[in-house]
């Protein structure tokens, strides 16, 4: 007999969601659901009208980790739209910000992921606030990689968090040759760090897959060796960067896309029938709530191919480098073998930049109305924003984030993992629920029926 | 109230370089003082008011080289939006210490982001040295052009120097011409908002310098802080400076502390005045705002 336990909300990771699972006798999954429960902001919806050098900067405000990704992505779907080549050199400082902005995101993961761990070789779970040795000296090398990316970020972006410097067209200023210096400095720096930062990251997450138990809430919890197995494909634009619709092969297909709502995709009303108070911190929701995740999720289901797909590391290292490592462990160590590839993507981006060399195109279209897009490879996957542009204002824009693509994708990679442990399957994923979060849902029709969402 | 603000010495002092005496307005205190920072990497940049598009109207710069400081040398007696880089200063210019001269209006800007960084994120920090200059006034383009083409009838093309002082506005010109305005007519070209000002020699600078006080050629040099101590020290130590103690000087002190006395207590009544500046339908007094005093 089947019971339901919810955990509401989640922790350790950006954004407000919950998961509501169908367990069976002996705690595991045969059905979860996860979902978001962020309000929704319906940044597509009032970005309709205004001009195509606001939007992107409101799309920005979408998420304060990664809004490289929607500055990016938002800018680039504008000038997709209106036809603007932008300047070798202005591409190049928007790639830099992109690396700088990978090597922060994912290393602000590791502080959220390294709770569920344990010191390699020792049944000591890591507190990265803990004074203790080995665990603050990689405390404090984080902080160091973060640092370090964001002021590299702030240099070529204007601002590491909500960039002023991109612009539809390029980017508002290039840099100066003493800027150049600082980042080539600071990405060697970062070079080491991050190479001895993944592998101490690696040997952590190896030490967990080893394990055969780990401890949540008092409770020992045996550990699958397929935890986070899911069959669903890989979607990913670039190992690095990203495409768009003005590229001469792009690399993502608007075509394969299809979106559900979440009225066809999510459990119907439940009882919740299992409760632990002693799940940390504050227990699960009690015996005797109620949880109807059709009527709750936040997000659309989008599709590729008609199916959920994953985005994020993984699916890029899948993609583009033959990485066939598969389940939550197999995901976190895949997001830390992107690590020194930003850095170097950084020391070879900033030696081709010529700092006396124009960033802003010499003409600026103000858009026909044509549909453009630019896919955004974001720390967490690939950030698809589409728009139409007509006479310099908006006329439609969508967003398709990436953990809107992992939500029911993750959510099927619950199933066979004991509940306990779907937080740390859910963490792999790097959620970003905010970014997740949006207003527009297509049915089958292409009508739009957000309305059914407010009712 | 201390008109003067807080500082630890003051002195009356000239350049030794000839090549910055040559452009600079009177001492060359503030040119001087950049170029040693910069020689001694204190700073690796100073935000500075360079020449714009139009004659006489400056432009802010980041200044790194001697040559660019040379160029933003003397003053011009119109607005120059120095805090438009403070920022920028620190980003695609890639600058870790950054130096910045100014009014005390831009003074108190240049503090209170330090202690209050709202959208200033990472400036606090990279403020390597403020050196302000004296102020009793400001104008716009507009003004300082209805004055030197309208009322002292030169071109601007053709000044070579602008001078406030002894109670006239002069206009020297590249062949020679001197033309002055007296400064009575001044006050409908001011911009009003220096009107509520209650600094004249930039009390919250690390360094301060102005003419007033000193004879021609010199400046009066209010040196305050730890930092702006240091920096004065090491200059004076690579004889950058000629100086003389400031009691030794015509007019010296006194007159600082006259004119200052006069600034203060003029824009005090100003501002006490926004006070009940209205009048409420039943008949009690409406203000208009006052940044001084919590809401």
């Amino acid at each position: 007999m089947s019971k339901v336990v919810e955990i509401s909300p989640t922790t350790r990771h950006e954004g407000h969601s919950k998961l509501v699972m169908q367990v069976n006798d002996d705690g595991i999954v045969e059905r979860g659901d996860w979902l978001s429960i962020t309000p929704v902001r319906g940044i597509e919806k009032l970005a309709i009208g205004k001009t195509m050098e606001q939007v992107p900067k409101i799309a920005s405000r979408v998420c304060g980790i990664c809004p490289i990704a929607h500055t990016l992505a938002g800018v680039e779907a504008m000038e997709a739209s209106i036809g603007c080549e932008i300047p070798e050199d202005a591409k190049l400082l928007r790639y830099i910000l992109q690396c700088a902005n990978r090597t922060h995101s994912h290393a602000l993961h590791n502080i959220l992921s390294l709770p569920d761990m344990h010191i390699p070789g020792t049944d000591v779970k890591i507190n990265p606030f803990t004074k203790e040795e080995p665990v603050r000296s990689a405390a404090l090398r984080i902080q160091r990689l973060r640092e370090i990316a964001q002021t590299i970020g702030e240099i070529v972006g204007g601002e590491a968090i909500h960039p002023s410097n991109p612009r539809v067209g390029g980017c508002y200023k290039n840099i100066t040759p003493r800027a150049k210096a600082k980042i080539y400095d600071l990405a060697k720096e970062g070079r080491l760090l991050a190479q001895e930062h993944m592998e101490f990251m690696i040997s952590v997450f190896r030490d967990f897959q080893t394990r055969g138990t780990t401890e949540v809430g008092g409770v020992e919890v045996e550990i699958p060796d397929d935890l986070g197995y899911h069959r669903q494909g890989y979607m990913a634009t670039a190992p690095m960067y990203g495409s768009s619709s003005l590229d001469a092969n792009p690399t993502w297909f608007p075509e394969r896309f299809t979106e559900v709502r979440p009225w066809d995709w999510y459990m119907g009303e439940v009882e919740i029938s299992e409760a632990d108070p002693n799940y940390p911190i504050g227990g699960t929701t009690p015996v005797g709530n109620k949880a109807w995740p059709q009527m709750e999720a936040c997000t659309g289901v989008p599709l590729y191919d008609g199916q959920p797909i994953e985005v994020g590391p993984r699916a890029r290292l899948v993609q583009f480098k033959n990485y066939d490592e598969k389940g939550a462990m197999g995901l976190q160590i895949a997001r830390q073998m992107e690590f020194p590839d930003t850095m170097y993507g950084i020391l070879d981006a900033v030696d081709a930049l010529n700092t006396s060399g124009p960033v802003v195109a010499d003409k600026i279209p103000q858009g026909d109305g044509s549909l453009g897009w630019a896919a955004n490879e974001a720390p967490r996957g690939t950030d698809v924003h589409l728009a139409r542009v007509k006479d310099g204002r908006v006329q439609y824009y969508s967003l398709l984030v990436p953990t809107t693509w992992n939500f029911p994708t993750c959510s099927r990679a619950l199933t066979g993992a004991p509940w306990r442990l779907a937080e740390v399957i859910m963490r792999a994923y790097d959620p970003c629920v905010s970014c997740a979060t949006h207003m527009l849902v297509i049915d089958e029709d292409k009508r739009l029926v957000a309305q059914k969402l407010i009712q | 109230m201390d008109v003067l603000g807080n500082y630890k010495s003051v002195i009356s002092a000239r350049s030794t370089d000839k090549d910055i005496t040559k452009k600079s307005q009177d001492g060359g205190i503030i040119t001087t003082l950049f170029a040693y920072a910069l020689e001694e990497g204190i700073i690796d940049g100073a935000i500075v008011a360079g020449p714009g598009d139009e004659p006489w109207k400056p432009e802010p710069v980041v200044a790194t080289t001697k040559a660019e400081l040379l160029a933003a040398a003397g003053t011009r007696y119109t607005i120059s939006p120095n805090l438009n880089l403070i920022k920028e200063a620190t980003r695609s210019y890639g600058l870790d210490r950054v130096g910045i001269v100014g009014t005390p209006c831009q003074m108190q800007a240049v503090r209170k982001a330090q202690l209050y960084p709202i959208g200033m994120r990472d400036v606090d920090d990279k403020i390597a040295l403020a050196l302000g200059i004296f102020c009793m006034e400001n104008l716009s383009y507009q003004a300082l052009e209805a004055i030197v083409e309208d009322h002292c009838n030169q071109k601007m093309e053709s000044v070579k120097k602008m001078d406030i002082g002894k109670g006239k506005f002069t206009v020297y010109t590249e062949r020679g011409a001197v033309s002055q305005m007296p400064l009575k007519l001044l006050s409908k070209y001011v911009q009003p908002g220096c009107n509520v000002c209650l600094d004249y020699v930039a009390n919250l600078a690390d360094i301060s310098s102005g003419s007033v006080g000193s004879p021609d050629g010199w400046s009066t040099v209010f040196v305050r802080s730890m930092k702006g101590n240091a920096v004065w020290d090491g200059a004076i130590a690579a004889d950058l400076f000629e100086t003389k103690p400031m009691d030794q000087v015509k007019p010296g002190l006194d007159l600082v502390t006259k004119l200052a006395t006069e600034k203060i207590t003029k824009n005090q009544k100003n501002v006490d005045a926004r006070k009940t500046f209205g009048l409420k339908a039943d008949g009690t007094a409406k203000g208009l705002r006052n940044p001084y005093e919590t809401p």
